[in-house]
Parts: structure tokens; C-alpha cells; sequence
């Protein structure tokens, strides 16, 4: 579960990111977080993320005080927590396969136990066809599964995936989204940030609409239209 | 944990690979560092041991005031002794420092026998100074004690030697700690360029959990590589460099009471030092770099 209490973030050049901001996530939900450039999006991913400290409230996930964790004890909170960004972040240099059993190699897996979790993902995100192949052979659709394979790895409890299908066309898009909506479906919490009123309509999930670091609609049934 | 350690060797590998010539040029200028730093130990080691044989040759020569009778000269002995700096001190009966005299001048010497019933020589203190001290210094004090009519060393001559000696060790000194602050920051820029080239890959270790020493590792041993590829030229030169210049002077400095250190295993020594400088350097250089990188942020 993930709970904000009151949270504020100001950063360091006085910029105020959120405002008094109070959210609460139940395990397994799937949930859009919507608004405009500068509404405060990134910053609650970076919070959930552990890369910034709250400068008032705080931020738990499942019962973990994110903004009091020791430097040392970040890596080992973000094994639990799966990031996926809109530029795809692939290495160039690794095979689709190596790409997602890199998430699992730095984190000292065995390797018997990599190569296996790498399978199973591969056939989640249907590209078991495509395992040897370099992410300049692939389409940004494809490229974008690979990334979430690789955030789903390590099987995190959370998956917070910011503007996946920002650089793909409607058909792309709809894939990836089904996409989360499996991984979602196997207990997952999924939070998805994005701009994509299309997707937000046609997949309805609750949605939360942010503008100047508070929270100005929580609508369970969903819409963009409707917020 | 041996997949640990193989996989930084790999990625150590990897960078050096990547960037062979910025790593050439670091490593060179290590050489040239190092160079430099064994050529100083090689004469700050030598000067100490010149130092050294200088300051154990000298020694102090006191003259005993003829009023002072037999009776009072332990009592003298004691006050001499009791003075900081004075390591030894021996005395010699007027008897004794005709002798010497004497065996001094050889056969020549023969003709002074005549004075042995006469001996116009004053009894002696023949002092040594505890190393440390200055031996004008302890001459000086010695010079104001009741009883004592002369005191003698080698003069303004040898301290001012072993003055000079002493500065060419501490210039030197100041000198090496310079020149491995440079090593340091070129490694520091070195392993950056790393870290900037690696920045996604390093991105991505951080979102999916890596930890920092994880990260870390790898950029580390690359700098330690680098200063051990910087250390091989200085090693080579220190043990046969030093044995070539050693052989050419016969062992020795100007003359043989100034005798250089012998080649084994005193060069084995200093190639050691400059080795583990090397690492040192390259250790911390990297150290410093990859620490910098990773705090950016959380």
C-alpha cells in the first residue's frame, strides 16, 4: 500500500512541487496519475522512487518511511519497486534478453535464477521471439516492452511507469497498456503517469488529476473527460 | 562473490579498453610522476644514509681545564652526560691523547715520545651526539661548564653539510606530495570520463537497486590498474637505473667515506613504494571520482 501524508516538496531554488498533498494506493490497483507540465507528476515519482526526500509529510510504501531511508538502504528499496520511463533506456550494446537480465545481474541474482526469471518475462511481455535481438533491430512498442520487462524483473510489488506510451503511436500504446493491465492482473500495483487522454478514456482506471502540487480530482471510475 | 570480483576485472577491462588514450596519457604522466618520486626516495635515501654517516663520524672533542683535579673528573664526566643530546661520552688521560697522537703520525709520530714524561696535552671528553641533535647546540653547553677549557667538532663546515642534506630531504618531501596530487587528479578526470560515457548504464544500475559499492568496484580497479601500468616504467628504472648509476660511481659519492646504499634489496624497497604509490594514486584518484558521481543524488 501506498500512503502520502501531507506531503510537501520545495526544492532546493524554491520551486514548490507539491503542496500539503495526501494519496492514498491500495496493493493491486491500477491507477493514472494525470495534469499538466509542472502539476507535480515527476516529483511524486521521484518521492515514490526514494531519489527525493519529502520536505514535510511522508511517504510510505508498504509500511516503508521512503524519505527516512539511509542512503545505504535506497538500492535495496528500489529492488521493490519497478520505474519505467518514456525514453526507453535500453543499453544498445545488450541482446533484449541480456537488457532484462541485466536488472537481475546487479543485483548479484545466481545466474541459473537469471536465466530463468529472464524466460518467464519474455513471455510475459510476448517477446520470447525476440530475445537475441539489439534494440535498434526493434519498434519503439517493442523497445518499451523490453524496458518493462526489465523493471518487472525482479517481480516488484510496484510498477510506476512514467508517460510509457509517450513515444508511441495509438496501436503501440494500446499494446502497452494491455501489457500493464496482465502485469497488473498478477497483483501488481500499477501507476501510470501520462498525457494520453485517449488511453485514459479507453482503458478507465482511477485517475488522479494533479495541478500545482495538489490534487484536484480522484475519480475511481476514470476518464480524462470526466476530471 | 568470484562472480563478483570477475565481472569488476570486466568492467575495469572494459574501460580501460574504451578509453586508451585518455588512460595512456594518465598512465604516462603516472610514469613520469613516479619517476620522479623514485629518483627522490633513491636520494632522500641516500642523503639520510650520507646524513647518518656523517653524524656518527662526528664527534665532539672536549678539552679538561688543567686545574681540574683527578678526583673531580667523574663529577665533570656526569655533568657532560646529563646534558640533552650527549649520547656518549668517553674520556681520555692526557697519556691516552699522546698516544693517539702519536699512532696518528705514524713512524713520524716516534719523535713525540720525548713528551711522555712531560706531556703537555690536556686530558679529554670524546663526545657523541644523539642523532636529532644539533652539535653546535650541545657544543655550546658543554663549552660553559666549570672545568672546561676548550671544545672542539668539525665546525660550521659539517653542520652546514648536514644542513644541506636535511633541506634536500624536506624540499624533496614537499616535492613528491605535490606530484602525487597531480597523479591523483588526473586519475580523478580519467575515471570521469569513464563514469560520463557509462552514465545510462550506471542510470539504470541505480533504478533497478545496484548498490553504489556495486557500481563503485569496477571504476576503482580501473584507477588501480592505471597506476599499476603508471608504476612498471618506474619500477624497471628504479632497480636498473639505480644499479647502472651505482656500478659507474663504484658505490660511492665524491669519496669513500660517502657511500651510497647497495642496489639489493634497497632498490626492491623503493620499487615496492613506488608501486604501491602507483595503486595508491590510482585508488584514491578513483575513489574520489566515482564517489563524486554516485552522491549526485539519493
Amino acid at each position: 500500500m501506498i500512503v502520502l501524508e501531507n506531503v510537501s516538496k520545495i526544492y532546493k531554488n524554491g520551486t514548490k512541487a507539491l503542496n500539503d498533498f495526501s494519496l492514498e494506493i491500495e496493493d493491486g490497483e491500477f491507477v493514472y496519475v494525470i495534469g499538466e507540465t509542472g502539476s507535480g507528476k515527476s516529483t511524486l515519482i521521484k518521492l515514490l522512487n526514494g531519489e527525493e526526500i519529502p520536505t514535510k509529510g511522508r511517504v510510505l510504501v508498504n509500511g516503508i518511511n521512503v524519505g527516512r531511508l539511509r542512503f545505504g538502504k535506497v538500492p535495496l528499496y528500489r529492488r521493490k519497486i519497478g520505474v519505467v520511463f518514456q525514453d526507453y533506456q535500453l543499453l544498445k550494446k545488450k541482446t533484449t534478453f541480456d537488457n532484462i537480465a541485466f536488472a537481475l545481474e546487479v543485483i548479484n541474482k545466481p545466474k541459473n535464477e537469471v536465466r530463468a526469471r529472464v524466460k518467464e518475462v519474455l513471455e510475459i511481455i510476448g517477446m520470447s521471439n525476440e530475445f537475441n535481438s539489439y534494440p535498434t533491430q526493434l519498434s519503439g512498442g517493442q523497445q518499451q516492452r523490453v524496458v518493462i520487462g526489465r523493471a518487472i524483473a525482479n517481480k516488484p510489488a510496484i510498477l510506476i511507469c512514467d508517460e510509457p506510451t509517450g513515444n508511441l503511436d495509438p496501436r503501440h500504446s494500446k499494446e502497452i497498456i494491455e501489457l500493464l493491465e496482465k502485469i497488473n492482473k498478477s497483483g501488481t500495483t500499477i501507476i501510470v503517469v501520462t498525457h494520453d487522454d485517449v488511453l485514459v478514456d479507453t482503458y478507465r482506471k482511477r485517475t488522479i488529476l494533479l495541478d500545482n502540487g495538489s490534487i484536484i480530482s480522484d475519480n475511481p471510475e476514470g476518464g480524462y473527460s470526466h476530471v | 562473490m568470484f562472480r563478483r570480483i570477475g565481472r569488476a576485472f570486466k568492467e575495469a577491462w572494459w574501460g580501460i579498453r574504451h578509453h586508451f588514450a585518455m588512460v595512456s596519457s594518465t598512465a604516462i604522466t603516472i610514469t613520469i610522476t613516479l619517476v620522479i618520486l623514485s629518483v627522490l626516495i633513491l636520494l632522500i635515501a641516500n642523503v639520510n644514509q650520507i646524513t647518518h654517516d656523517v653524524e656518527e663520524e662526528i664527534q665532539i672533542f672536549v678539552k679538561i681545564d688543567k686545574d681540574v683535579e683527578e678526583k673531580d673528573i667523574e663529577a665533570l664526566k656526569s655533568r657532560v652526560s646529563k646534558i640533552a643530546g650527549v649520547a656518549d661520552v668517553v674520556y681520555s688521560d692526557a697519556d691516552s691523547e699522546l698516544s693517539y697522537f702519536i699512532e696518528h703520525y705514524g713512524e713520524a709520530g716516534e719523535i713525540f715520545e720525548i713528551y711522555r714524561k712531560d706531556n703537555p696535552l690536556s686530558r679529554a671528553f670524546i663526545i657523541s651526539v644523539s642523532t636529532g641533535y644539533s652539535i653546535s647546540e650541545v657544543s655550546k653547553q658543554i663549552e660553559i661548564i666549570e672545568g672546561i677549557a676548550e671544545v672542539n667538532f668539525g665546525g660550521a663546515t659539517i653542520e652546514g653539510f648536514v644542513n644541506l642534506l636535511n633541506g634536500i630531504r624536506e624540499v624533496g618531501s614537499i616535492f613528491i606530495l605535490f606530484l602525487a596530487t597531480l597523479a591523483i587528479v588526473l586519475i580523478h578526470n580519467t575515471i570521469k570520463i569513464t563514469i560520463d560515457s557509462r552514465k545510462e548504464e550506471i542510470g539504470i544500475m541505480r533504478l533497478v537497486g545496484a548498490t553504489n559499492s556495486y557500481i563503485r568496484v569496477p571504476l576503482v580497479l580501473e584507477g588501480i590498474f592505471i597506476g599499476i601500468m603508471g608504476s612498471i616504467i618506474p619500477c624497471l628504472l628504479t632497480i636498473f637505473g639505480y644499479r647502472f648509476l651505482y656500478e659507474k660511481m663504484n658505490g660511492q659519492l665524491v669519496s669513500g667515506i660517502l657511500k651510497l646504499i647497495d642496489v639489493f634489496p634497497f632498490t626492491l624497497y623503493v620499487s615496492g613504494i613506488v608501486l604501491a604509490v602507483g595503486v595508491l594514486v590510482g585508488w584514491i584518484g578513483s575513489w574520489l571520482s566515482a564517489s563524486y558521481s554516485l552522491r549526485w543524488k539519493r
